[in-house]
């Protein structure tokens, strides 16, 4: 690679967080000017972590940045900006009841005397839009526009501030297929006038069709560089979605028996009028462990939201052991016997300030084992949550501590000591081992696979395809709010084959996925 | 983390806040003596007077001039606690819910005006004739809470806006009662006829303290709201719903149905504090305004973090300082509206999470240190 | 009742709806702003009580009625900051600060009041008409029948009615208040463009809190003509219920106030009647206030209906 043409290059990345999290290890990336190149990966392959380094959100623990030849620190995105480089992230940053043109002038805005010089602030929108043939209405206000229009003002807040390298994180994430193809016509309009893309996605149709060149990431390592017209999507699927290490979860072989959950054909549009659930249709047994495997943000979310009553469906029903789940009390889902751990442990699994006995019981405070008529019966409140702690190892100095001073590790423990422990019928696991330790994980998968055997239904939802793939039973793969495969019997999968389904390159007919449904 | 290092940081920091009031206190009662008082213009006898007004403040309750034991101002003291141990219970309670429900004020004095008259048209026997008094207060005061309970959990509607129009209007419902229907016309000021004496609550040692059995009452509701918090599926939902909302809903709790008991038991609390305190001080109903019990009460949660079993300390301290603010007034002339500068000061210190957060830094740092060695180290795991 | 209604329409009531509204469209402005960055601010109450007896004393001492107001505003913008600085930098929760204002504005009101005068309780023979807020009368309006009613107010009542126009300027003509705008509505947006978040609350408060001062003006220098403890009953309350019913906007909290200024001059003219009772009537605006958040929340969960929010999903 000549480091010449690069315009951007980060030579040996390395980044590491304090609790021993190693992002990035070693990475290197360079983009050449005038092109529009794609950075690959799965969720958690580091993608993001490097780009917030070129961004100035993160500093690297080891490793360089040289822009156009010459070596810089970006020490704040400020930095960032002033070197040329600007960042589209995900969650917009717009004030929803400000127009177009006061959001892109926000920060720098001109004035005539005490007032805003509105009339600039439009002509610098309008000028910059014709500029870049963005077909913009700067007068519009930002909560009225839709999505893709509000991703345009995002770009051109950036190239307002002297970006030449723009930073796009998953762009497609949130638009429609329409929407999407003027994006492209856009960055390919830019791409001509001489800017930089750099293009995180894990959309390969999508990169094999804007892109010129494209980076794999895959735990925190970079493996590989290449030109993308000379490589398949079957390719970059294998060497993106791979496990390095395969953790062996020993399971005796599953024996299914009758139906506890029951989806059919639930259906959901979210508020940017993205079908997040197309017509979904599934059905859990006693005693199986069914994965719900693919990349984040497919659907999978929003499913178990259905199912716990966090958020209702458009059309659709699901029934555990045929009561009806749907916009139903969660007191009343519990009662039904089913457990969830949350994919937000922070925001839901736990009380922070509160302590870990108070954590442990917080679905079980009404039954009257634990109360003496008004009162609690606090030796049995005791026992209980001292017996969770020994059985789920959680790792504390007594009870009464704070829950929110245990390890990430620990406080999953607790969040599943209580959820496995209320004799579930069913237990929904979303993202279950996400950030924590080895020693944890293993667990924790113990444990479920135990429950399991002895009768209880799981619904195992994770992006982490050494978990899906170990673990479960069955599985199926979401794709765009559709479940495009079904396999029977995890043992015969491989890497490559679960890539291809979860990235979208085949899908199976719909009879083969509607054996899912077990009728 | 450790805790007890912890606590004690904290201890330290709410020893801080107080001492930082009373300075500010002492500076405004300097600029008193300055500019208006005996030693007007003469800096240096000021501060010498400011001195001789905090010694009133802070030793006089305790002490008299010769040394001995005030026992007088002692029992006062405890007499005053008495309202503002019940105000301090139910802002212990609502807060704890998140719930910033200010109408204790006017349940103060709805409880006792309702008290009142159940104690001057009703005839029952001693004993039972306090009590039941007391309880209709109090049934009636929880019931007035229902109205920004409900409003907040069907509507939305802030709880905060609607208990403080809440209580001007108890306020002037209760004047319109007082002054068109049950004044006694024979007598100078507005006031009701006198309550019988089968509802007079007694004092305890009858010396004029007006230290009545209802401070004893004080204390065991002190017990009652401790255990009800601590020990109970209710208390404990309340907590938990002041914690984390979502976990709450998320655990299956009935969020709605327990915020609103968490203000109808203020209500109740409340109620019931102005009932005790018009029965046992008072012959008759006499408050033409507000008396301010609500707002103390938000004070005493606040010095006890919300925890009942707190509030009597901060009572004490509060009703203490309030007792050295009169004396100051009386022999020193400074006015006795000192206590509300002085209780506002306290609360900005005492609520302020950051102030002394450098300190706080260093406890945190050397616990981690050793917390550090007996934690779990997480293996390279998986990347983010 | 039909005495009553027949009051109504006749001009000296709507004179005194436009006198007494002044006031609480100065606090509801003030709670606008404070709103529109993203804090509440419910020490109102007590700046606009500080603010009326600095106004007092400071007209008295300089026998200057301007400067009063001046002392007035400067008053209750040091309170904004006082109150950001606890807010913002010791990270007390902004409701207590404001409880904490109210205190300072109840007992430290008398307290300051002594401290500087000897006086207790009110300001009684400090105030002389000179130093109060003159009144204007407008040349030809004032001979016009309906019209009239315009006429004849103190400075600071038109002051309060042009201030809804400065407010909506400032709002959404000015950099500042686009800032504060930003910041309300997403704070992370904001500072991701340089927009330094806590100077512009700081800003904000100081402004809110300048504004109740000229409210605290208004009572102390016009309305009561004196100072007295207890004088604000309240106002720097419904000026929150005001800011909530007109949505955060200066002229939807104008016509709140005028809604409550309204129920507030019922009150003052039916006390005078035979039969009524003055204290049932002055419930009314208290009530009138609970009964306007009752519809505005209603109106606002309709609103919500229509575009319910699912759970963001971090990728």
């Amino acid at each position: 690679m000549e480091e010449k043409d690069c315009v951007a290059l980060m030579k040996g990345i390395t980044k590491v967080y304090p609790n021993g999290i190693a992002a990035n290890r070693d990475v290197d990336f360079s983009v050449r000017k005038g092109e529009i190149h794609a950075l690959i990966g799965e969720n958690g392959a580091g993608k993001s972590t490097l780009m917030k380094i070129l961004f100035g959100l993160e500093q690297p623990t080891e490793g360089d940045i040289i822009i156009n030849g010459e070596k810089v620190v970006l020490s704040s995105p400020n930095v960032a900006i002033a070197h040329g480089i600007g960042m589209v992230h995900q969650h917009f940053m717009l004030v929803p009841s400000l127009s177009v043109a006061e959001n892109v002038v926000l920060g720098m805005t001109p004035r005539k005397g005490l007032l805003i010089d509105y009339k600039e602030a439009v002509r610098i929108t309008e000028e910059n839009a014709k500029k870049y043939d963005f077909d913009i209405d700067p007068n519009l206000k930002v909560v009225d526009i839709p999505v893709g229009m509000k991703q345009k003002v995002e770009i051109l807040k950036a190239l307002v501030r002297g970006a030449r390298i723009l930073i796009l994180d998953e762009p497609t994430a949130v638009l429609t297929t329409q929407e999407t193809t003027e994006l492209f016509r856009q960055l390919i309009g830019l791409k001509n006038q001489g800017y930089t893309i750099i293009f995180i996605s894990h959309k390969l149709n999508e990169v094999k069709e804007i892109t010129d060149r494209l980076t794999i990431m895959r735990a925190g390592k970079s493996v590989g560089v290449y030109e993308t017209a000379g490589i398949t999507e079957t390719e970059i699927s294998k060497l993106m979605v791979g496990r390095d290490v395969v953790l062996k979860v020993e399971k005796e072989k599953a024996k299914p028996t009758d139906t506890v959950l029951k989806v059919k054909d639930l259906e959901y549009t979210n508020e940017w009028n993205k079908k997040m659930l197309d017509k979904v249709s599934f059905s859990v047994r006693k005693g199986e462990i069914l994965g719900v495997a693919g990349v984040e943000g497919n659907g999978q979310s929003e499913l178990v939201d259905m199912l716990f009553n966090l958020n209702v469906p458009d059309a659709g029903t699901a029934q555990v052991n045929g009561e009806n789940i749907l916009g139903v009390p969660q007191k009343k889902i519990r009662n039904m016997g089913v457990s969830l751990i949350p994919e937000d442990r922070m925001t839901y699994g736990i009380a922070g300030a509160a302590t870990i006995e108070e954590n442990m019981i917080s679905d079980r405070v009404d039954q009257k084992k634990f109360n003496r008529g008004i009162l609690f019966d606090m030796d049995a409140l005791k026992k209980e949550s001292d017996g969770l702690i020994r059985q789920y190892q959680v790792l504390c100095k007594s009870d009464q501590q704070q829950v929110r001073m245990l390890s990430g590790g620990n406080i999953q423990k607790v969040v599943v000591a209580r959820e496995f422990s209320s004799n579930p019928q069913l237990i929904i696991a979303d993202q279950p081992t996400r950030g924590i330790d080895v020693g944890a994980t293993e667990f924790i998968h113990k444990k479920l696979v135990e429950l399991s055997r002895h009768g209880t239904a799981v619904l195992l939802v994770s992006a982490d395809l050494n978990e899906v793939m170990e673990l479960s039973d069955s599985l199926i793969i979401f794709y765009n709010g559709k479940i495009v495969a079904y396999f029977e019997d995890t043992s015969t999968l491989n890497d490559e084959l679960m890539g291809e389904y979860m990235l979208g390159i085949k899908h199976q007919s719909p009879e083969e996925i509607g054996r899912v449904c077990h009728e | 983390m450790n805790d007890r290092r912890m606590m004690w940081f904290n201890f330290v920091r709410g020893l801080c806040a107080i001492l930082i009031s009373l300075f500010v206190g002492m500076v405004f009662i300097f600029l008193c003596f300055l500019f208006n008082g005996a030693t007007k213009g003469n800096a240096g006898s000021s501060i010498v007077a400011t001195f001789g007004a905090m010694r009133y403040m802070l030793i006089r309750p305790l002490f008299k001039a010769n040394g001995a034991f005030n026992s007088m101002n002692m029992l006062q003291v405890l007499a005053a606690m008495i309202p503002t141990i019940f105000t301090g219970l139910a802002t212990c309670v609502m807060f704890s819910a998140n719930q910033f429900n200010l109408a204790g004020e006017g349940s103060v004095m709805v409880g006792g005006f309702v008290a009142a008259l159940c104690g001057i048209y009703w005839a029952i026997p001693a004993g039972i004739h306090p009590v039941v008094c007391v309880l209709v207060a109090a049934v009636v005061c929880g019931l007035i809470m229902l109205i920004p309970a409900l409003l907040k959990v069907k509507l939305g509607a802030s709880e905060m806006v609607t208990s403080l129009m809440l209580n001007y209007v108890m306020q002037y419902v209760v004047l319109h009662f007082l002054n068109y229907q049950f004044a006694d016309r024979t007598k100078g000021s507005t006031q009701t006829a006198a309550v019988r004496e089968t509802a007079n609550i007694a004092e305890i040692i009858p010396n004029g303290s007006k230290l009545t059995w209802g401070f004893v009452v004080a204390l065991i509701f002190v017990v009652l709201t401790a255990l009800f918090m601590y020990r109970t599926r209710w208390g404990y939902t309340i907590r938990m719903i002041g914690i984390n909302q979502s976990f709450a809903k998320y655990s299956g709790m009935k969020v709605g149905s327990v915020i609103i008991l968490s203000q109808v038991i203020g209500g109740v609390l409340s109620g019931m504090g102005g009932g005790i305190e018009v029965l046992g001080r008072y012959q008759t109903f006499l408050w033409k305004e507000l008396p301010g019990y609500g707002w103390t009460g938000i004070t005493l949660a606040i010095l006890a973090d919300n925890n009942p079993a707190f509030i009597p300390f901060a009572a004490f301290f509060i009703a203490y300082l309030d007792k050295g603010c009169q004396l100051m007034a009386t022999y020193c002339d400074v006015p006795v509206e000192m206590i509300d500068v002085i209780q506002a000061a306290i609360f900005l210190f005492f609520a302020a999470r950051q102030f002394m957060s450098k300190f706080r830094q260093k406890v945190v740092v050397s616990n981690t240190k050793a917390d550090l060695a007996k934690q779990e180290i997480p293996a390279e795991g998986k990347a983010i | 009742m039909g005495q009553l209604f027949g009051m109504i329409f006749k001009e000296d009531f709507l004179f005194s709806v436009i006198r007494i509204t002044a006031p609480l469209l100065f606090a509801a402005l003030g709670s606008v702003i404070a709103e529109r960055s993203g804090e509440s601010n419910i020490g109102l109450e007590g700046m606009m009580s500080i603010s009326a007896l600095i106004g007092t004393l400071v007209s008295y001492w300089s026998q200057s009625w301007f400067v009063g107001v001046l002392a007035a505003i400067l008053a209750g913008a040091l309170l904004g900051l006082m109150m950001g600085f606890f807010h913002l930098k010791l990270k007390t929760d902004i409701i207590l600060c404001g409880i904490a204002v109210n205190m300072l504005g109840g007992g430290g009101t008398i307290l300051m009041l002594y401290m500087f005068t000897g006086m207790r309780g009110n300001t009684g023979s400090l105030v002389s008409p000179n130093i109060l807020i003159p009144t204007i009368r407008i040349p030809l309006i004032d001979s016009i029948p309906v019209l009239r009613v315009l006429s004849g107010h103190s400075v600071l009542t038109y002051l309060a009615f042009v201030f809804v126009f400065l407010t909506f300027v400032f709002l959404y003509k000015t950099a500042t208040g686009l800032n504060i705008r930003a910041v309300g509505e997403n704070a992370d947006a904001a500072s991701s463009v340089g927009v330094s978040v806590n100077r512009i609350k700081y800003t904000a408060l100081c402004i809110s809190g300048g504004l109740a001062g000229m409210g605290g003006a208004f009572m102390s220098m016009y309305y009561s003509q004196g100072w007295n403890s207890g004088m604000i009953s309240g106002r720097g309350f419904i000026a929150l219920a005001a800011e909530a019913m007109g949505r955060g906007e200066p002229v939807g909290a104008m016509w709140s106030s005028l809604l409550f200024g309204f129920a507030d001059a019922i009150k003052n003219k039916a006390t005078g009647l035979p039969g009524v009772s003055s204290y049932l009537i002055s419930t009314v605006p208290y009530l009138v206030t609970i009964a306007g958040l009752v519809i505005y929340a209603i109106s606002t969960m309709k609103r919500a209906k229509r575009h319910a929010v699912p759970k963001t999903e971090e990728s």
